[in-house]
C-alpha cells in the first residue's frame, strides 16, 4: 500500500514539475528554431535571434527596465525595511492597521491602478512624470507590500532579548540597529528587494500606462512586437530575461543569503 | 563614607505598579555590598524578574531609587549602567562568533583592539572557553552557550552582574556543574552577582545572602543558613526546603520556653520562644531531617507515636509520612540503613529536638 503510495506520489509530483517546465522548455526550443516560423527540430539550431537582440530596438527597453527594477528594488527595499521596522519590530500604536494598510495595494487590480495614476497625473498636473518617474512611483507602489511582508516576517521572528543583550552591553540605538538589527534581518531585506526587482522588471498590466512612446520597458516592447510578428526572436527575448533574472537573484542571494527565509532553513 | 564602603547595588523602597493599582513590586529595599553573591528567589509572579529589570534598567520604578556605586540610576538608559546580565535564553547573537560576541562590549564601549582582545581572551579564560573563539553559537552545546554568555557579560568589566535565571534551559547534572563554576567565576573576579531564580537549591548552593521574594515584597533576607534554620513565615519556610507546617491552638511562655498545643491532643516544647509573642503563634515549622526515630520505650518531651502512612525510598535517605494523630501527618527523613522492620502500616516512636521546632505567627 505504502508503496503504491509511493509511487503515486512521484508520479504526481513529476507531472507537477513537468507542468511548470514545460513552457520554458518550449520558449527555450522556440528560441534556437532555425526558421523564422517557429519549428521545432532537434538536429537544426541557430544562435542567430539573440545576436539579433544585440541591437537598440532590445538593448534600450531592457536597459530601462533594469535600470527602473534596480531603483525600485533599493527605494523599495529602504521604505519596506522603514515600514516593517515600526510597525513589525516597534509595534507602534496601530500596528496592525497599519500593517493592513500597507498591504492593501495588493487587493487593487493593477489596471485600476494604473488607471488611477494616469488620471492622477494628468488631474495635478504632473503629466510630463509619465515614463522613467511615473514607471518608478507605480512600480514601487506595487512592490512595496510584498518587501514589506518579506521583512516584517523577519522582524516578528527577531528576538527581542538580543537588542535587549547589546542594550545592556552598551550599545547606543543606532549600534544596535547596525551591528544586530540589520544583519540578522538582511535575508528579509534581500528577499523583498529581489521580489520588487522582479515584479518591477517584469510588469505588464501597470507599465502599460505609464510608458512614454519612444521609451519603453522590455514587457511592453514584448507586447508591441507580438501584436505584428511571431518569431524566435520573442522567445529569445524570454530566454535572455531569464537568464537575466536568474543572474540577479543568484547575486542578491549571494549578498543577503536569503534562501533559508524562503525555504524554511533547510540549508 | 569611603569609597569601599559604598554598597554596589542599594535599592531604596522601590516600587513598580502598572496602571496604579496593580503594584508588581512593592516598597523593596535592598543592599548588596561589593563583590557579594546575592539571590533573589521566589516562586514566578514575585516580582523577582521586574526588580532585575529595574537594576538593569529595563523598566523604571514608579517610586523608589535605585543606586549602583552610590550614584542614582533613575532615568539612566541601560546602556550607560555599566552592568552585565546573562539570559534565561542566553541571547547570544546567531551571526557572531564566539569572539565576537565576547567582544560586543568592550567593542561598543569603544575600547581599542588591543584591549578588546585581551578583555575577550580573559573573559573566554575565566569561563574555560579557551579554542571556541571562531564557533558560532549554533555550534555550541547548551553548557558552552551557557559560558559565552557569562564571558559576554563579564568581559565589559561591569560593576555588577545580573543572571536572570541562567541555568534553567540546562539538564540536571550539568546545572549543578555550572553552580560550582559560576560561584567560582565570581570568588575568581570578586565581581558582585546578583542572581535571579526559582530554584532554591541553586540560591542555596551559591549565594553569600538570599533574598526571599513573595508577592512583590521581600518575605525574608540572610545567610542561606539563617533562612533555612530560622524561616520567619510559613511561605519562607515551605519554599526553602520541606517542612512540617503544623497549626498550633494554644502557646504558652515558661522562662523561655514555649508550650505549644497542637490539634489531636498533641503539644510540644519548643526553646525558641524568639521574638514572636506567644499569643500570635499559629504554626510551627519542623524540617523532616529534625524527627528522630526514638528507641523503643524511651521517654521524654516531644516524643510523639504514629503509624507509617507513606514510604519514599530517594536512595540515600527515606521519608515516611507518619500519622501521629488524626488530622497531623509528620514528614519525617531518615537515613535509609534506619529502615530495617519499618514498612508501611508499622508503628514508630519519633522524637523532635525541643531547639529544632520554629513558632511562627503566619
Amino acid at each position: 500500500m505504502s508503496k503504491l503510495l509511493s509511487v503515486g506520489y512521484w508520479v504526481f509530483f513529476s507531472f507537477i514539475l513537468l507542468f511548470i517546465a514545460l513552457p520554458m522548455v518550449v520558449v527555450l526550443a522556440a528560441s534556437v528554431s532555425p526558421t523564422s516560423h517557429v519549428t521545432f527540430e532537434f538536429w537544426t539550431w541557430t544562435l542567430e535571434w539573440f545576436g539579433k537582440l544585440w541591437t537598440s530596438k532590445w538593448l534600450d527597453p531592457f536597459i530601462l527596465s533594469a535600470k527602473i527594477a534596480a531603483i525600485v528594488a533599493v527605494i523599495s527595499g529602504v521604505l519596506a525595511t522603514l515600514g516593517a521596522y515600526a510597525v513589525a519590530y516597534e509595534k507602534c500604536p496601530g500596528h496592525d492597521a497599519i500593517m493592513s494598510f500597507l498591504l492593501s495595494p495588493l487587493a487593487v487590480p493593477q489596471i485600476v491602478k494604473g488607471v488611477a495614476i494616469v488620471l492622477f497625473l494628468s488631474s495635478a498636473g504632473l503629466f510630463r512624470y509619465l515614463g522613467t518617474p511615473g514607471l518608478i512611483a507605480g512600480h514601487i507602489i506595487l512592490t512595496v507590500p510584498f518587501a514589506v511582508r518579506m521583512i516584517a516576517t523577519s522582524m516578528y521572528n527577531f528576538d527581542k532579548n538580543l537588542d535587549r543583550a547589546a542594550r545592556i552591553l552598551g550599545a547606543s540605538w543606532w549600534q544596535r540597529i547596525r551591528y544586530v538589527l540589520l544583519p540578522l534581518i538582511k535575508p528579509g531585506i534581500f528577499s523583498g528587494m529581489t521580489f520588487a526587482f522582479i515584479i518591477s522588471f517584469n510588469n505588464v498590466p501597470l507599465s502599460l500606462f505609464l510608458v512614454r512612446p519612444g521609451q519603453s520597458t522590455l514587457p511592453i516592447t514584448v507586447i508591441n512586437y507580438f501584436e505584428y510578428s511571431l518569431d524566435p526572436i520573442l522567445a529569445a527575448v524570454n530566454v535572455a530575461s531569464l537568464l537575466f533574472i536568474l543572474a540577479v537573484i543568484f547575486l542578491f542571494e549571494r549578498i543577503g543569503g536569503f534562501t533559508v527565509q524562503i525555504h524554511g532553513g533547510s540549508k | 563614607m569611603s569609597a569601599a564602603e559604598i554598597a554596589d547595588i542599594e535599592l531604596v523602597g522601590v516600587t513598580k505598579s502598572y496602571g496604579g493599582n496593580v503594584v508588581v513590586v512593592d516598597n523593596v529595599s535592598l543592599t548588596v555590598p561589593r563583590g557579594e553573591f546575592v539571590s533573589i528567589l521566589g516562586p514566578s509572579g514575585c516580582g523577582k524578574t521586574t526588580t532585575l529589570n529595574m537594576i538593569a534598567g529595563f523598566h523604571e520604578p514608579s517610586s523608589g531609587e535605585i543606586r549602583i556605586r552610590g550614584r542614582n540610576q533613575v532615568g539612566v538608559p541601560p546602556e550607560k549602567r555599566n552592568i552585565g546580565l546573562v539570559f534565561q535564553n542566553y541571547a547570544l547573537f546567531p551571526h557572531m562568533t564566539v569572539q565576537e560576541n565576547v567582544a560586543f562590549g568592550p567593542k561598543m564601549k569603544g575600547q581599542s583592539k588591543s584591549e578588546t582582545e585581551e578583555a575577550v581572551r580573559s573573559a573566554l579564560k575565566s569561563v574555560r572557553l579557551e579554542g571556541y573563539e571562531s564557533r558560532y553559537p549554533k555550534e555550541l552545546s547548551g553548557g558552552q552557550q551557557q559560558r559565552t554568555a557569562l564571558a559576554r557579560a563579564i568581559a565589559p568589566r561591569p560593576s555588577v552582574l545580573l543572571l536572570d535565571e541562567p541555568l534553567s534551559n540546562l539538564d540536571l547534572k550539568l546545572r549543578e556543574a555550572m553552580r560550582i563554576e559560576l560561584k567560582e567565576v565570581q570568588q575568581q573576579l570578586g565581581m558582585t552577582f546578583v542572581y535571579v531564580t526559582h530554584d532554591q537549591e541553586e540560591a542555596m548552593s551559591m549565594s553569600d545572602r538570599v533574598v526571599v521574594m513573595s508577592d512583590g515584597v521581600v518575605a525574608q533576607e540572610g545567610r542561606p543558613s539563617e533562612i533555612y534554620q530560622n524561616p520567619v513565615s510559613a511561605f519562607v519556610a515551605d519554599f526553602i526546603g520541606k517542612s512540617n507546617l503544623l497549626p498550633v491552638k494554644q502557646a504558652r511562655d515558661h522562662d523561655g520556653r514555649l508550650t505549644l498545643t497542637l490539634g489531636g491532643g498533641l503539644s510540644l516544647v519548643s526553646e525558641r520562644s524568639g521574638d514572636i509573642p506567644a499569643n500570635d503563634i499559629t504554626l510551627c515549622c519542623i524540617r523532616p531531617e529534625n524527627v528522630q526515630l526514638a528507641r523503643k520505650g524511651a521517654s521524654g518531651e516531644n516524643l510523639l507515636t504514629g503509624r507509617v502512612d507513606k514510604l519514599v525510598n530517594l536512595g540515600a535517605h527515606a521519608e515516611l509520612w507518619v500519622d501521629v494523630s488524626k488530622d497531623c501527618l509528620l514528614k519525617v527523613q531518615v537515613p535509609v540503613r534506619r529502615l530495617q522492620g519499618i514498612e508501611i502500616g508499622s508503628h514508630v516512636d519519633l522524637l523532635i529536638e525541643s531547639a529544632a521546632i520554629q513558632p511562627l505567627a503566619h
